[in-house]
């Protein structure tokens, strides 16, 4: 684990100056503070990843094998042959600039080598010397460059100082995602044994236990365990979740943090919440006990398989289709990846919501739903009663996941649900937020401790958006739907803007929700205690839509 | 390896000042292993949480959930982080393996 930088240091830093040397002849430079350690042997070992072994980056000898060289030339030409968009975003780029400012990591550490089109160079200039004719003759001229060690230590620094966002890809004039270069990049690495551990570990724990964190089944069902004690204290009310139940209607499948750590843990209490309102037939399982998946940031084929797990525990099950909790990148691979890896699904059926009885056509054919869209069709239907009174204690902002956003265009439907579920909503500036997110500074992998450095650099784009709202409306709470979001902002929030704390969107559904025969809350989810009676009284009149009988005169006391 | 003198008695402890043993555990060896932390006395309720850290590993092979430590043991949700300095020095002083690069979990979060 790194030490935090000191603040105003770590501003005053920030230089946009380029060096005075030209880029192909500017090292690299591998700082504590600012890169993950290597992936270990035991855990490359679990997945079978070659050249397994012990190794540190910061050791001039990576132990590499000797042809190396060979080894990652021969891989880019497969997939230059096998992926079609690589080979495109390489020959196509003008080097217009238009993306150059707008990588959260260029903008928390000025060095050129991370703004995109720069990033992309740094493969391009190889793929120009041994795939172009151009390259091959006229070399440097041409923008090419010799496969060296130094070229390696290079991607490898770089390519793990890019989070796969895609902000840069909004910019774009010809639409070069340069997240599949970064991809691309990292499979490549991964012929090497180059992983992260904080990759690798997650994606070996996930192929062994099913999950990124390693937890065992007993473990699983204990931490649940302990949060429907905390329901029943909040509440009054026992919930009893079930766990691998065959013939349920519906497979639930979240990331694991959610099961382990604040503040996704309150986010979890929302979930089993929720559910038991709803009186939803649906199970956790604790084999397929992941939604997240490291294997992504790994290379295409691990991230297949690991996500296979879920199908196959759909199928064990019998359930009807899956439930996914609030994340970011399992919803791209699902949005985006899933149904060509491991579907068509053909044996569950389309998601539709047993309560207001919508189909989700958009996962016609992965026939899993995101439950932020789950959430806002029950709200929109007018069936959850809610008291966003409960929420007058906080002054909300959303985060849009780069993910969600721009990989699958969530951009209302947490809107609409935040809406309902509390008064005081705040955006941050424009073109912070929708397609335009900026990262939390720590996704695709890059949350470890060993990092901090990079990680609260790549995070100030985000933080200082937030800032915005919190020095303007006094926004303290920062909503998102994602669970690297909810680790990571946390971190960045209290180093760049203290006093604003985060939330998953269903802890702030759950603080709202009126459930059937509750106690009078005293308190949120966090325990912390509700706005002062006689002003939510007269509030929770306005607030609670369809007072009915019990539950409207008991809402009256609080 | 380093040893710890705790009333006369040599415990075994890593480079990292982790116990070797998780058997040679007791309010003595705790307090020890405090002190090389620059924690002088237990605020109430600590020992019965470290004891409670120590019970949870030996059935779930994990870091419990922070704030479950506290409320098993009746104290405010905060009571780790404020009175053993972070999650990782708890885990520490009760006596559980030095298990490296993994604590960062304990302390920074999960992966995801």
């Amino acid at each position: 684990m790194a030490k935090e930088p000191i603040k105003e240091e770590l501003l005053q830093s920030i230089s946009y100056k380029a060096p005075k040397t030209f880029w192909m002849d500017t090292p690299a430079q591998i700082k504590p503070g600012m890169f993950c350690w290597g992936a270990k042997a035991k855990s490359l070992n679990v997945v079978g990843m070659p050249n397994a072994r012990d190794w540190n980056p910061l050791d001039e000898d990576w132990k590499l094998p000797e042809n190396w060289q060979e080894i990652l030339i021969e891989g880019l030409r497969e997939r230059l042959d096998k992926y079609r968009s690589l080979r495109l975003f390489l020959d196509i780029c003008v080097r217009c600039g238009a993306c150059a400012d707008k990588c959260h990591f260029y903008i928390g550490t000025g060095d050129p080598k991370n703004m995109p089109v720069v990033r992309g160079e740094l493969m391009r200039s190889i793929y120009r010397k041994y795939f172009t004719t151009p390259g091959k003759v006229f070399g440097k001229l041409a923008g090419a460059r010799e496969l060296d060690l130094q070229v390696l230590k290079e991607w490898w620094t770089y390519f793990f100082q890019c989070t796969e966002c895609r902000r840069c890809s909004v910019f774009c004039p010809y639409g070069i995602d340069h997240a599949e270069i970064t991809i691309a990049g990292r499979e490549l690495l991964n012929l090497l044994g180059l992983n992260i551990e904080w990759i690798q570990g997650p994606v070996s724990n996930c192929y062994m236990k099913g999950n990124h964190l390693g937890l065992e089944p007993q473990t699983i069902v204990s931490n649940v365990e302990f949060m429907v004690d905390d329901i029943e204290t909040l509440t009054g009310i026992r919930i009893n979740p079930t766990f691998n139940r065959k013939g349920a209607e519906i497979l639930f499948v979240t990331p694991s943090g959610d099961l382990f750590a604040d503040p996704g843990t309150y986010t979890c209490m929302g979930y089993l919440m929720l559910f038991h309102e709803l009186g939803l037939d649906y199970t956790w399982s604790t084999y397929a006990s992941e939604g997240g998946n490291f294997g992504f940031f790994t290379s295409n084929e691990m991230a297949k398989r690991l996500n296979s797990k879920i199908y196959a525990e759909a199928k064990r099950l019998g359930v009807k289709w899956i439930l996914g909790g609030e994340c970011g990148h399992m919803w791209r691979l699902v949005h985006q990846y899933m149904d060509t890896w491991n579907g068509p699904a053909g044996f569950l059926e389309v998601p539709k919501s047993p309560i207001t009885g919508t189909v989700f056509d958009n996962a016609k054919s992965t026939k899993m739903t995101h439950i932020i869209e789950f959430t806002a069709d029950l709200i929109k239907h007018g069936k959850l009663k809610l008291d966003p009174s409960r929420n007058d204690h906080l002054k909300v902002t959303f985060h849009d996941s780069c993910n969600t956003a721009r990989g699958m265009g969530v951009f209302e439907e947490p809107r609409h649900v935040l809406k309902n579920i509390c008064r005081n909503f705040y955006e941050m500036p424009r073109e912070t937020i929708k397609e335009q997110t900026f990262c939390c500074g720590s996704g695709s992998g890059l949350n470890a401790g060993e990092d901090m450095e990079l990680r609260l650099r790549g995070g100030l784009a985000r933080a200082n958006a937030v800032k915005y709202v919190h020095d303007k409306h006094g926004v303290n709470m920062l909503a998102n739907i994602c669970a690297i979001d909810r680790a990571s902002l946390t971190t960045s929030m209290n180093y760049w803007v203290p006093g604003v704390t985060v939330a998953g969107v269903h802890e702030l559904v759950a603080n709202a929700l009126v459930m059937t025969g509750e106690k009078k809350r005293e308190t949120d989810l966090r325990g912390e205690p509700l706005p002062a009676p006689e002003d939510q009284t007269s509030v929770s009149a306005r607030a609670v839509a369809q007072p009915e009988g019990e539950k409207a005169g008991g809402e009256a006391n609080v | 390896m380093p040893e710890l003198d705790v009333d006369g008695k040599r415990i075994s402890v890593d480079a990292d000042g982790f116990l070797v043993n998780y058997e040679d555990w007791n309010e003595a060896v705790a307090a020890a292993l405090a002190r090389k932390e620059g924690i002088k006395e237990f605020a109430p309720g600590m020992l019965d949480a470290l004891r409670f850290m120590r019970d949870y590993y030996v059935r779930y092979k994990f870091f419990p959930i922070i704030r479950a430590v506290c409320k098993n043991v009746g104290q405010p949700k905060d009571c780790i982080t404020e009175n053993f300095i972070d999650p990782a020095t708890a885990w520490k002083l009760a006596g559980l393996p030095n298990l490296g690069e993994e604590m960062d979990i304990f302390e920074y979060g999960p992966p995801d």
